[in-house]
């Protein structure tokens, strides 16, 4: 049939329901918190800094010692030294350590405790850099080392990333930097390499023909607010996934959309920790505190329409659910799941919690999230990391080159834990990225994205920056088999 | 069942003025979600040619828009570009240049417009190529609102939520999916929750109740059988917060406990004076350090047994029994006051009339209680055949001690209404919850 059809009276044609393309998904635990009581929250976080030096320092030295082991000036090969207080006046040396930006307007304890005093609020801060103050400080285990010169105002930076620098100390004692170098693009897996492995293990012979694979769809912040009047284009989202709106050939697209990955911030204003200024306000207002089951603020409706919206989407197509930033799961990455009694009716999907022989077909996650979507690595946050790194980086908006970034020091919180809120992680760091993903993907961004890069060794990863939906009404589709993105925009027609 | 679409639709659309989406007529009618939309325009079409105007409609139009379209907010200046970069490894900054040279992926962007009559035609105009269009719902008068089109969908999941999705939704056309996977059994709604910490305590009345009765005969005090039988119904209601396993240890230990202090008082002093008083002093005192001295006992006594006999030990085991209650009952007055202010009740009054408050005395001075108390110390001694065994003995020790510590007294607010209620009436009416422990701080 044609499409222009649906225009016409009925006539005898039959329609037939399509059937949506398979989706093969492993979910991968490399977020998951420690269950329980092993989860403690008593630890330091310098801990986290010394785990992740460790981990990334021999990445960065084996690509620094390869690119400067002809590093010469004036007859004087740079040398490596172990650690940044071994640096020597006037010698041509490099060294690998822990980026630290000192920045005025970075959030500071002590200032919140001062907030309280203040009679006015500074408006919220978009940067944390002022122009002023800014000092940049390379740290390990031994010390600090101040950073200087022209080549750093190129080089994008923030506290936390691990980096080789190679320069001399100049007689203030700062280092003047030269060049640098980052950990870059850890290894990537083969397609179907983690497929492959499981199924040897459990004696499957290799598939030798997989079906083609469909499309992905990512959306982040459809932010339901239980508002009236902003529900209509999740309605079109629905039915469009659903295959009920629109022309046949558009359907059949739809049809092909093999999975929904939910990349955070799905409710509004639902995160479970007030900001010290909601504090105020509400006891101000009411008298009453904010904290606790408040039955006259507490709203239900956006989380039931939530999952009704889920519950109606579920039996076409499976659902990876990140949290973000407002969801009302744990504040601090990595993001624990949003739990199923968020989803009295969605949950049928999900399968329990003790049978864990197979991936949910509603899989609520964890942010950031791993897993595998036919045979591609897919690593996505809800937009925290790359919103924090935006704070850092003055007279940028680039965020596929915060993505970018972020991919070449190999983490993915680097900002975590000094300026994002992160769990102490005491063995080993759970944001250094131990293999490249296919596509990295992050929600909440204020305007659909994508990029390709490239790595050292050939790894090839696509960046896909994801609108806010409530703002754009847009739908990121991602080919699975050329990870080539297209986008579906949904939008009502106003006066205009 | 598609012939009489018009007359469905006429009844809901013209006469209910209901909002009808293709959505909802494909479930009110079971066809497919297309079929429906072409249902809609038919009865558009024949309605306004009979009566112009009398439906009105909103349509969703997909397709390509202009690159520049005025509803675009300043997206489609950028985002439909696809920057390839190329990498240099070096620097995060460097490695991602602008490279305007590099050819632009044109990156596919779909609209779709939902859209009402009178403006159909204008943002038609928006679109580059327009790849279908359909009627999305259907209204008798205009729709003031476009959003109130949400309406149709939370009705059909209302009116429809009784519907198998899998089952049901492939008539209308719904994308279907064979992998699906859904729990079998669907969990129910669990029921309102059942107050467990009412609930759990319910043996431990009975406990309490059996200990007072033998109290009341033991103790030949004029045991008043109508409070006692009302404890059980006050500690259920006043204890929610306590832990079922404490309040149990703690229950029956208080009683046995009583049950010796009670036999002994009683001897001591016939002369019974109903008085508030000695009752806090009691408990005060046993509150503080008496549960100290037994539970560092008790663990010695337990050992020595264990160490010494071998085969008394079934004869201690009968006596343990008291020991640990008696150790439960004493440790946790340390940790829970309120637990005994629970307890303190209408059964105590026995005992609190027997507590001589003559024979303890106590002074406070400079901020420190001195005196001397009697508390219960236990004895292991072995008896003449060989077996150890276990007596708790009365005794006398003099003590001195800080004030009251002000954190036992923030326990007090549970018990407010007692308190005034017996300083007010006394004990006349025999009431439960008298002579708590709370009773004694407050007044300080």
């Amino acid at each position: 049939m044609k499409d222009d059809d649906l225009l016409s009276a009925p006539s005898d044609q039959q329609y037939v329901s399509l059937e949506r393309t398979a989706s093969t998904y492993t979910p991968l635990a490399t977020y998951n918190l420690p269950k329980g009581e092993n989860r403690h929250y008593q630890q330091q976080y310098a801990d986290m800094y010394f785990a992740r030096l460790a981990q990334l320092k021999p990445a960065v030295e084996k690509l620094a010692s390869e690119a400067w082991a002809e590093f010469e000036i004036a007859g004087e090969t740079a040398l490596r030294k172990d650690r940044v207080l071994d640096v020597r006046q006037g010698e041509l040396c490099w060294v690998a350590g822990t980026v630290y930006m000192e920045m005025p307007l970075k959030p500071n304890v002590l200032e919140d405790i001062g907030k309280e005093h203040w009679i006015a609020a500074p408006p919220p801060r978009i940067k944390y850099d002022s122009g002023i103050g800014l000092g940049i400080m390379l740290e390990d285990e031994s010390g600090r080392l101040r950073l200087t010169g022209g080549f750093l105002h190129e080089c994008l930076l923030v506290t936390g990333a691990i980096v080789a620098v190679v320069g001399t100390e100049n007689k203030d004692g700062d280092f003047e930097v030269l060049d640098l170098r980052v950990p870059d693009l850890p290894r990537q897996p083969v397609r179907w390499e983690l497929e492959d492995g499981n199924g040897a293990l459990n004696g499957k012979a290799t598939q030798e023909v997989r079906p083609t694979a469909g499309k992905v769809a990512i959306v982040s912040g459809l932010a339901i607010s239980g508002d009236e009047g902003d529900t209509l284009l999740l309605d079109l989202l629905l039915e469009y996934l659903l295959g009920e709106c629109a022309e046949p050939s558009m359907q059949g697209d739809a049809a092909k959309v093999s999975r929904l990955i939910i990349a955070g911030n799905s409710l509004s204003n639902s995160s479970p920790i007030p900001t010290r200024e909601e504090v105020v306000a509400a006891s101000k207002k009411s008298g009453r505190k904010i904290y606790g089951y408040d039955s006259s603020s507490y709203n239900a409706a956006p989380t039931d329409r939530f999952d009704q919206w889920l519950a109606a989407l579920l039996p076409s197509m499976p659902v990876t659910l990140l949290p973000g930033e407002q969801d009302p799961t744990s504040t601090s990455l990595p993001q624990p799941p949003i739990h199923a009694a968020m989803f009295p009716h969605a949950r049928a999907y999900m399968s329990l919690p003790q049978a864990r022989e197979d991936a949910s077909w509603f899989d609520s996650t964890t942010n950031p999230a791993e897993f595998n979507v036919d045979g591609f690595r897919f690593l996505g946050t809800g937009g925290q990391p790359v919103d924090d790194v935006y704070k850092y980086i003055s007279d940028c908006e680039e965020r596929l080159e915060m993505m970018e970034a972020m991919l070449r020091w190999r983490l993915t919180a680097p900002t975590a834990p000094d300026t994002l809120w992160c769990y102490p992680f005491q063995d080993g760091d759970q944001f250094v990225m131990k293999e490249c993903p296919h596509i990295f993907f992050v929600g909440n961004q204020p305007k659909f994205e994508t990029a390709v890069i490239e790595g050292p060794v050939g790894q090839q990863v696509r960046l896909v920056a994801v609108p806010k939906f409530r703002d754009t009404g847009e739908l990121v589709i991602v080919d699975v088999e050329t990870l080539v993105p297209e986008v579906v925009k949904f939008e009502i027609f106003e006066e205009g | 069942m598609s012939a009489n679409y018009s007359e469905w639709l006429a009844i809901n659309v013209l006469n209910e003025e209901h909002l009808i989406s293709y959505r909802s007529l494909s479930r009110a009618l079971k066809v497919h979600s297309n079929l429906a939309k072409q249902m809609l325009y038919d009865f558009h079409r024949k309605q306004n040619a009979k009566r112009p105007g009398s439906v009105h409609a909103t349509y969703l139009i997909s397709g390509t828009k202009h690159a520049q379209a005025p509803q675009s907010n300043g997206y489609a200046d950028h985002d439909g570009e696809d920057t390839a970069m190329q990498s240099s490894p070096p620097l995060p900054s460097s490695s991602m240049p602008q490279e305007e040279n590099h050819e632009a992926e044109r990156i596919v962007v779909r609209s779709m417009l939902l859209v009402k009559e009178e403006q159909l035609e204008q943002a038609k105009a928006t679109f580059e190529a327009i790849t279908g269009i359909h009627i999305y719902s259907l209204q008798a008068k205009g729709l003031s609102d476009i959003h109130s089109l949400t309406e149709c969908n939370r009705k059909i999941a209302v009116d429809y939520a009784s519907e198998d999705p899998l089952l049901g939704w492939k008539q209308y056309g719904t994308i279907q999916n064979p992998n699906v996977k859904r729990r079998s059994q669907k969990r129910q709604p669990p029921p309102p929750a059942p107050a467990p910490e009412v609930a759990r305590p319910r043996p431990k009345p009975a406990a309490v109740e059996r200990q007072a009765s033998k109290d009341s005969q033991d103790s030949k005090t004029a045991a008043q059988p109508p409070p006692v039988k009302a404890n059980p119904e006050l500690n259920k209601r006043s204890l929610p917060r306590q832990s079922s396993e404490i309040f149990k240890s703690f229950a029956k230990g208080k009683s046995k406990d009583r049950k010796a202090e009670s036999q002994s008082s009683a001897e001591a002093s016939p002369a019974l004076k109903p008085q508030d008083e000695p009752m806090a002093d009691f408990s005060d005192e046993e509150a503080d350090e008496h549960g100290e001295d037994i539970v560092e006992e008790v663990p010695k006594v337990t050992d020595g047994k264990s160490k010494s006999d071998r085969e008394a030990e079934l004869q201690a085991m009968m006596e343990q029994e008291d020991e640990i209650m008696q150790d439960a009952a004493d440790a946790i007055p340390d940790k829970g006051a309120s637990a005994e202010d629970d307890e303190d009740d209408a059964i105590d009054k026995p005992e609190a009339k027997t507590e001589d408050e003559t024979k303890e005395s106590v002074a406070v001075e400079n901020g420190r209680r001195r005196g001397r108390r009697r508390v219960i110390k236990k004895k292991t001694v072995k008896d003449e055949d060989g077996y150890l065994v276990t007596r708790e003995e009365p005794a006398w020790e003099s003590y001195s001690e800080e004030e009251p510590a002000p954190k036992k007294v923030k326990v007090t607010p549970a018990l407010p209404a007692v308190n005034i209620a017996k300083a007010a009436g006394g004990k006349k009416g025999g009431k439960p919850g008298q002579g708590n422990i709370m009773s004694f701080f407050s007044k300080k």
